[in-house]
């Protein structure tokens, strides 16, 4: 038996061992689909993008007017003001239960 | 220079004069006219980029993210009208974006919305059953050297934001409040059947994919992540993938 | 309504045909080969949007066909295709193009024409349409159907773009009339004759879009009615309905934009009601691309085209028999 072998031959117990307990923690994938986010979360995250197709072509004009010109006033101005900054006390429980589950 | 080179410049640039022999029939200053297909251009591409980056968009508003996408479609256009391609360049032109400076984890953001879009429309595959894993096992000897297939749509993502948790965030999933933006996450994303389903990733599950995308066999697969990151879980990690329908086949 | 006489679509068609004075001698010894079409049925369809998949399929409305713009299915899998095939298993269907570039200075982009093969290869629609514009420079898409000055260089260039398309196809397309927002001084022959001569020199089919017949008239001050008597309408195989936005030049004068945001018109309704005394009842489709409202409102505007098109059914019957 040359090196590789023996090596593959450890790895061969371990992986199946590993797979066979994956695999009976995992119900079929199928049902096991819904599941996955839900069981570390609490929460169905089908949120509004699942149905988000992205953009789409159109053979149509706009009267939309976008004429912002170059001059730079812009600043962010959306959710992320409301992220909590590196130093904030608040605790981010979401990340902590699915690591404590990991 | 030929009339619609000269056209397509104009369209792009305000300050440009409008093409040559425009005219209206009462006589009327063309500049205005020409205003409508400058308008419908640049609208219309930003809009696009506001369907493909939903939350990128929200994390900073739809004044800023408007004003941002401006700049980038003045500079970058589709090279194909295939809509659903536009914007793979986004994220690396928000990177080096100075007025986003101030939220550095929205380009990551918005690579992840590309990865949710390009997994969208991605090839279909069926995800490999429970008696296909079953009939792998049984032929465990071979297993090192078996090549697990992943699902054509899988995107990775691999960042020193917390992505998945601000993405998800603006799902609904859990107030933004409570996320700390600067926690690194890994995110897997796949669309396994119907819907695109976006998982954040364990410890070295990332890497391990990586190998396993890259056409790794199985056994390096585990032995090089195991060499990286020593808390690597393996079994969790396949519980994961199986479970999320991220693996097609397993090649002997 | 003014009641038609009874040789309206005879007259109307005749004096459109023998109006090609320029540019088609030249040509006339270069016959095209003939490819097929199909055909969609002589009713009222609907745009197809990714918000509606669902409605259709659990109501299964009736509905002469479904339009799809082929660029939003030149992707791999995924829900599109699935709900597409699906919707195709009940229903004619019309694909339109947007990106194709027909009028461009360049040539035709091939690879593109590949992907427009494969596609109609795999759903093998009724009918392939594409614009009377441009729409790519320099490798970059523009996203916006932009115009075309009409002399005889274009005419060339965009008859020899729609055979290479046919003969890449295999099958005959139709050409949709633009909406136009400037005019050029360097255009030697009015959009009537120059789309008469694309038509019979190409021999493709036309698809009128009678919003854009509105849109473009207003915008230049030229009558609607001459406009679509000055057609070749026998070669119509399917007419667009759509709404616009209404806008002021610089001199004030009503500018109107071809928005598909909104219903369509009621002047653009008395127009199509005009159009189909002369052309017959032919294939309608519903267009809407922004401000999508729920499918019932696109519906019930099919229902209102349904009603048109059994009208002029009626009136042509009265016309043959009488």
């Amino acid at each position: 038996m040359t090196k590789p072998h023996a090596q593959n031959a450890i790895s061969a117990i371990t992986l199946a061992a590993a797979l066979g307990a994956a695999l009976s923690m995992t119900s079929a994938p199928v049902a096991a689909a819904e599941g996955a986010n839900e069981h570390c979360y609490g929460v169905a995250l089908k949120g509004k993008n699942d149905c988000k197709a992205g953009p789409g072509t159109t053979c149509a004009g706009t009267s939309k007017v976008d004429y912002q010109g170059n001059a730079w006033k812009s600043v962010p101005k959306g959710s992320c003001e409301k992220t909590a900054s590196p130093t904030s006390p608040t605790g981010f429980g979401q990340l902590q239960e699915f690591k404590e589950k990991a | 220079m030929t009339l619609q080179a000269e056209f397509s410049a104009a369209l792009l640039d305000a300050e440009r004069l409008v093409p040559s022999g425009l005219i209206a029939w009462n006589g009327s200053n063309p500049d205005k006219r020409f205003a409508v297909y400058r308008n419908n251009v640049v609208t219309s591409l930003i809009d696009a980029l506001a369907d493909t980056f939903p939350v990128t968009l929200e994390l900073v508003g739809d004044e800023f993210f408007r004003a941002m996408a401006r700049v980038f479609v003045a500079q970058t256009l589709p090279r194909s009208p295939i809509l659903a391609e536009y914007g793979d360049a986004l994220p690396v032109f928000v990177e080096n974006f100075p007025p986003a400076a101030s939220v550095p984890y929205l380009a990551d953001v918005a690579r992840l919305e590309m990865l949710y879009l390009t997994a969208y429309h991605a090839a279909d595959a069926r995800p490999l059953d429970n008696a296909a894993f079953q009939s792998a096992l049984a032929d465990s000897a071979a297993l090192p050297n078996a090549r697990m297939r992943l699902h054509p749509s899988v995107g990775l993502l691999k960042s020193p934001y917390a992505v998945f948790s601000l993405w998800a965030a603006h799902q609904g999933a859990f107030g933004i409040g409570t996320v700390d933006p600067y926690r690194a996450e890994d995110v897997l994303v796949v669309r396994p059947r119907s819907d695109v389903e976006v998982m954040p990733l364990r410890s070295g599950a990332f890497y391990f994919l990586e190998q396993l995308a890259d056409g790794a066999s199985f056994g390096d697969s585990v032995m090089a992540v195991g060499e990286v990151q020593p808390d690597f879980d393996l079994v969790a990690t396949l519980s994961d993938l199986i479970g999320v329908g991220a693996v097609i086949a397993i090649n002997f | 309504m003014p009641i038609s006489s009874s040789d309206a679509i005879l007259s109307s068609n005749l004096a459109g045909l023998t109006r090609d004075e320029i540019g088609l001698r030249h040509h006339s010894n270069t016959t095209n080969a003939s490819y097929p079409s199909g055909r969609l049925p002589a009713q009222a369809g609907v745009g197809l949007k990714p918000e509606h998949y669902e409605a259709v399929l659990s109501t299964r409305p009736k509905l002469g066909f479904f339009e799809i713009h082929a660029e939003n299915y030149m992707v791999q899998g995924g829900p599109f295709h699935h709900y597409l095939t699906r919707i195709r298993e009940h229903y004619a269907l019309s694909i339109h193009g947007v990106g194709l570039s027909i009028g461009a200075e360049a040539g035709l982009d091939k690879a593109h024409l590949d992907r427009l093969a494969v596609l109609l290869d795999r759903y093998q629609p009724e009918s392939f349409s594409e614009h009377l514009a441009w729409s790519t420079h320099g490798g970059n898409f523009l996203n916006d159907l932009l115009p075309l000055p009409y002399t005889r260089q274009t005419l060339d260039r965009v008859c020899e773009h729609i055979q290479q398309v046919q003969e890449r196809l295999q099958r005959r397309m139709l050409l949709e009339n633009p909406a136009t927002y400037v005019e050029f001084s360097q255009s030697t022959m009015t959009e009537t004759d120059f789309i008469n001569a694309v038509l019979q020199r190409a021999g493709c089919g036309l698809l009128l879009d009678v919003n854009n017949v509105y849109v473009s008239c207003t915008n230049h001050n030229r009558d609607t009615h001459a406009y679509i008597d000055a057609l070749s309408l026998s070669l119509v195989e399917e007419i667009h309905l759509a709404g616009f936005a209404e806008d002021r030049d610089d001199a004030g004068a009503r500018l109107l934009i071809d928005a598909h945001g909104s219903p369509v018109a009621e002047t653009v309704w008395n127009l199509y009601r005009y159009t189909l005394e002369r052309t017959g009842p032919k294939a309608t489709l519903i267009e809407r691309d922004n401000d999508i409202p729920p499918f019932e409102r696109l519906l019930e505007e099919a229902m209102r085209a349904q009603d048109c098109l059994i009208a002029a059914t009626q009136e042509l019957t009265y016309d043959v028999a009488g």
